[in-house]
């Protein structure tokens, strides 16, 4: 019994004092790209991916673990596992990796954007450029669109593949109110006349962020400038003294007085469901449809925008880190995940109805029938008064400083 | 008297050296990620951190919730250990006891915020019972600026760890002092002061520097209970740990090292004074 | 009366949440200010056991802890014993450092040894989550069986050696039966503390190891209690099915008619 034991530690201090060693070289970073698609789908066969996602919806885990697992394997012999952790923990598992210098990792698939890519990127936690060598991503998208060529203002240069597309909505309970406000200065009054109804996520949220960018969008004289032109601190100081205006404005009539906010857009969402507040907001324009089937939003919520700024919307991606042991088979994966049948499935009620990036220009009448016949539900805005409303994101680097200054300029005061 | 290791001894502790040795290295570990900046070894982060007032702000924060959770758990266990000690042991109170102990700190902060949020349980009830006209009308006990919540949830998990702690120093406590004491006609007060209050001491300054440690260092529940500003340390630490800039990466390092040094040498200091007295005692236990 | 005021204020307080928990697993969504809904419902289990993973989860979850608590059982007699029964320079000290890793912050604590375990070779392995769990689970272990060892005094062992008796068999027919007070408090301490690492597991096992709480953390999130609820309960069973598996181990590995059970304490 006692010689057991001290074997484990044993072992511990034998590699310890070994431990300088490290694997010198990169598992196949170079070859990877190098390869056509018909090599790297022979590699690909038999070999077992990772995805490494954010776990905290039942509908997207669902379309994982039932759809895409059991077809990935089909069409590819491709095994695929899930893993849920959230994407800032998969970042810094990524970086302490970088500084360790481990090359061979367990991470091959994450699913990102926007502040995480761009540190991801510049961090060079990522594997890449690969998105050439996606086969769907050539057909089927238009690889030239802004959309995907920048995330947040981070050119992409092929480090990751649109997987997602979605828009900023809010939901409200149309028993409550007959109609929704269209405009900030309607939201602001209405909060007036309806004091302790209304919150949003803190700052550091990523729904919070959002309405936050939202009421910049509106209050800037520089909007365009912001979108187009490089992070510069000069442009947004003047819009972001504006939002604070704003946002100090309307704090006194929010929910608990504006005392505190909810610290996640699951807590505003609780709130909304037990009729605490009467609005809540999110970035996908169909989320509210799978929370009222499961009777945890009411009935009579639907979805409207602000018309004046409009909606922000942005895509979603895939990536592979650059320790991933199984690169070709990630390729496989996303290849598979970006199809249109794929696509299609995830826009459907069943699981996600999340919308899809894909070109429908470059689809056959077949494929492009199995998209229009789906019913996105009843709470979902027709696609029109979306795209009318559509803005593009801001650079990523206005994200952290937006969230300090909010914390400074609205949370403490 | 032996003062030197003997052989046997030695083997004895080898895997109790053996972890101190992983997580001395460990920290070692954390402290180089803390002085490493882009471009070579910098102290810049340490000296940054205190400019940062959200850092003030929330230190006080943390020990008026720490202190004030420590204490009542500590008074509060003490209390029950103290009246109902002669029959926990062995009984199926004390099973009652482990409960809360069987769930996480985070099951529990999710439990709170389930019945007392102004939206729980209680307060529906309370409504559906007549005894409350609107929910506005029932106390903030969740998400509140004084960590409310978050008292409430570490006092519900803590006060059995104090029990089950102290709960063997009462059971061993020899119950001839207590006779002695009483034959030579002494009151209550001598008998706390004289028997009871040194024997159960150490225990009780053991216990108060785990939970304050424990409290001062967790996130989970702050996260889930606390309010946006201020915040609590660790949430501090935490947000600045997996947020997006490079810099308050560094900045969590520096905290969090720091944190780990203050409480090392205060926890330190106190039990080294402690065994000092523990060991005084049982010279003199010796002598007898 | 002291019993009935402690058994009403400590059902109240510790039996009835756990109850209510449960009956929350069972139904549906409550809304503030409608009557509580009991149609029974087994949505919330159905999510929690349709996950592919729970099962994997849940058999991964007891052997760490059980992993765990035998280490620190090992370490725990050994360091004890030599921490009780032997006087040396530098005991008091080395005592409080076997402390001090409970006063370091666990984050703190998750990056060195995240970094270390790369460098071992465990990282992203359970045996390396197994390693990481023993920082907040040893100095516990160790304060207990010291404590147990301090109680049992070192008469009993000497006697049993001076009558001739194996380490392995004085161990088995003294030590284990009059320490087992201590093991039951180590071991369940043990067991929640590694059921609970939440941090040290998702950064060391680096998603390779599953266990409950990776799967029920982003659950947090979740605005349905139901589920929550189910997961909350499957949480606290755990524990009890580990504490059991030792308890039965014990039994196996204590002799039958020991001194002990002959009444001799």
């Amino acid at each position: 019994m006692k010689k057991s034991l001290f074997l484990t530690p044993g072992i511990l201090i034998l590699a310890l004092a070994g431990c300088t060693g490290q694997p010198s070289t990169s598992s196949s970073s170079d070859q990877t790209e190098q390869l056509s698609w018909d090599e790297i789908q022979q590699e690909a066969a038999g070999e077992t991916v990772r995805m490494y996602m954010w776990g905290g919806d039942e509908g997207i885990n669902q379309y994982m673990d039932e759809w895409v697992k059991p077809r990935l394997k089909e069409e590819y012999d491709v095994n695929f596992e899930r893993i849920p952790l959230n994407t800032n923990e998969i970042i810094q598992k990524l970086e302490t990796e970088k500084r360790a210098g481990q090359q061979e990792g367990t991470i091959d698939l994450i699913w990102m954007n926007g502040e995480n890519f761009k540190r991801a990127k510049e961090s060079s936690l990522l594997h890449g450029p690969f998105t050439e060598q996606i086969p769907n991503f050539q057909t089927y998208y238009d690889t030239e669109s802004l959309d995907f060529t920048y995330d947040f203002g981070t050119e992409t240069e092929g480090f990751e593949a649109p997987w997602g597309k979605v828009q900023f909505v809010f939901h409200y309970d149309s028993s409550k109110m007959d109609v929704p406000p269209s405009s900030l200065e309607e939201l602001q009054e209405w909060i007036g006349e309806n004091p302790g109804k209304f919150t949003y996520p803190a700052a550091g949220d990523f729904t919070g962020d959002a309405f936050i960018r939202h009421v910049l969008y509106g209050k800037t004289s520089s909007l365009e400038q912001l979108l187009e032109e490089p992070y510069s601190l000069d442009l947004v100081e003047e819009g972001a003294q504006e939002v604070w205006g704003y946002l100090n404005e309307i704090e006194p009539d929010l929910w608990r007085g504006g005392e505190t906010y909810p610290s996640s857009l699951t807590e505003l969402d609780r709130l909304y469901s037990q009729g605490e507040i009467w609005m809540t907001m999110g970035y996908n324009e169909a989320r509210a449809e799978v929370l009222v089937e499961d009777g945890v939003f009411p009935e009579t919520t639907e979805s409207f925008i602000l018309e004046e700024p409009g909606s922000i919307g942005n895509a979603h991606f895939l990536s592979i880190p650059f320790n991933s042991p199984n690169k070709e088979a990630a390729m496989a994966a996303i290849n598979f995940m970006l199809s249109p049948e794929a696509q299609s499935v995830k826009l459907s009620q069943e699981y996600w109805g999340e919308n899809t990036p894909i070109d429908f220009t470059t689809l056959n009448a077949e494929e492009k029938n199995r998209f229009d016949e789906i019913e996105r539900g009843e709470t979902v805005l027709d696609q029109q008064t979306l795209d009318d409303a559509f803005l593009p994101e801001i650079d990523a680097a206005y994200v952290p400083w937006l969230q300090e200054q909010w914390i400074d300029e609205v949370a403490s005061e | 008297m032996k003062w030197h290791l003997n052989k046997q001894t030695t083997l004895l502790l080898v895997p109790a050296f053996l972890f101190l040795l992983l997580v001395l290295y460990s920290l070692v570990m954390s402290f180089v990620e803390s002085v490493k900046g882009p471009d070579g070894w910098t102290l810049s982060y340490y000296q940054s951190l205190f400019e940062e007032e959200r850092l003030y702000a929330s230190f006080g924060y943390s020990l008026w919730i720490t202190l004030i959770s420590t204490a009542l758990s500590i008074v509060i266990g003490w209390a029950l250990v103290r009246s109902f000690h002669t029959f926990i042991e062995n009984s199926l109170g004390k099973w009652i006891l482990w409960i809360p102990m069987l769930f996480p700190h985070f099951v529990w902060g999710y439990f709170v915020l389930l019945l007392l949020g102004q939206s729980g349980v209680l307060s529906s009830v309370l409504f559906n019972l007549g005894w409350l006209e609107s929910r506005s009308e029932f106390p903030v006990l969740v998400q509140d600026r004084e960590g409310a919540g978050i008292i409430i949830t570490y006092l519900w998990k803590e006060i059995p760890f104090v029990v089950l702690m102290l709960l063997p120093v009462y059971t061993q406590l020899p119950k001839q002092y207590g006779e002695v004491i009483q034959v030579l006609g002494g009151t209550k007060k001598e008998y706390f002061k004289t028997i009871e209050w040194p024997w159960v001491q150490p225990v009780i300054v053991e216990v108060f520097l785990i939970v304050t440690a424990f409290i001062f260092t967790a996130y989970e529940v702050p996260a889930l209970l606390g309010v946006q500003f201020p915040q609590m340390t660790a949430v501090l630490a935490y947000d600045w740990f997996y947020g997006i800039s490079w810099d308050e990466r560094s900045f969590a390092f520096a905290l969090l090292f720091m944190i780990s040094v203050v409480m090392s040498l205060f926890a330190l200091l106190s039990f080294l004074m402690l065994n000092r007295r523990r060991w005084l005692i049982s010279k003199s236990q010796h002598q007898r | 009366m002291k019993k009935t005021i402690f058994y009403i204020l400590s059902s109240l307080l510790f039996l009835l949440p756990a109850l209510m928990l449960a009956v929350k697993s069972f139904t549906p969504v409550w809304k503030w200010g409608e009557p509580l809904s009991f149609e029974w419902t087994l949505r919330g289990w159905e999510v929690f056991l349709m996950d592919p993973r729970i099962y994997e989860a849940l058999f991964v979850s007891i052997l760490i802890a059980l992993a765990v608590t035998f280490l620190n059982l090992m370490v725990g007699f050994l360091t004890g014993k030599a921490l009780s029964h032997s006087v040396f320079k530098g005991k008091g000290l080395l005592e409080t450092f076997l402390l001090l890793p409970l006063f370091i912050p666990t984050m703190a604590a998750a990056l060195g040894l995240h970094i270390t375990m790369i460098r071992l070779g465990l990282a992203n392995q359970w045996l390396g989550v197994v390693i990481v769990h023993l920082v907040p689970t040893i100095p516990y272990t160790i304060k207990v069986m010291k404590a147990g060892y301090d109680r049992v005094g070192s008469g009993m062992i000497q006697q049993a050696k001076v009558l001739g008796g194996s380490p392995f068999h004085v161990f088995r027919s003294v030590e284990l039966p009059l320490l087992m007070p201590s093991v039951r408090s180590a071991v369940f301490l043990t067991v929640t503390i590694s059921m609970s690492q939440y941090v040290l597991t998702a950064v060391i096992g680096g998603g390779n190891v599953i266990t409950l709480p990776i799967i029920y953390y982003p659950f947090l999130q979740s605005v349905n209690d139901t589920v929550m609820a189910a997961f909350s309960i499957a949480f606290a069973m755990l524990p009890v099915i580990a504490v059991a598996a030792v308890e039965l181990l014990s039994k196996i590995l204590t002799y039958k008619g020991t001194f002990v059970n002959r009444g001799v304490t």
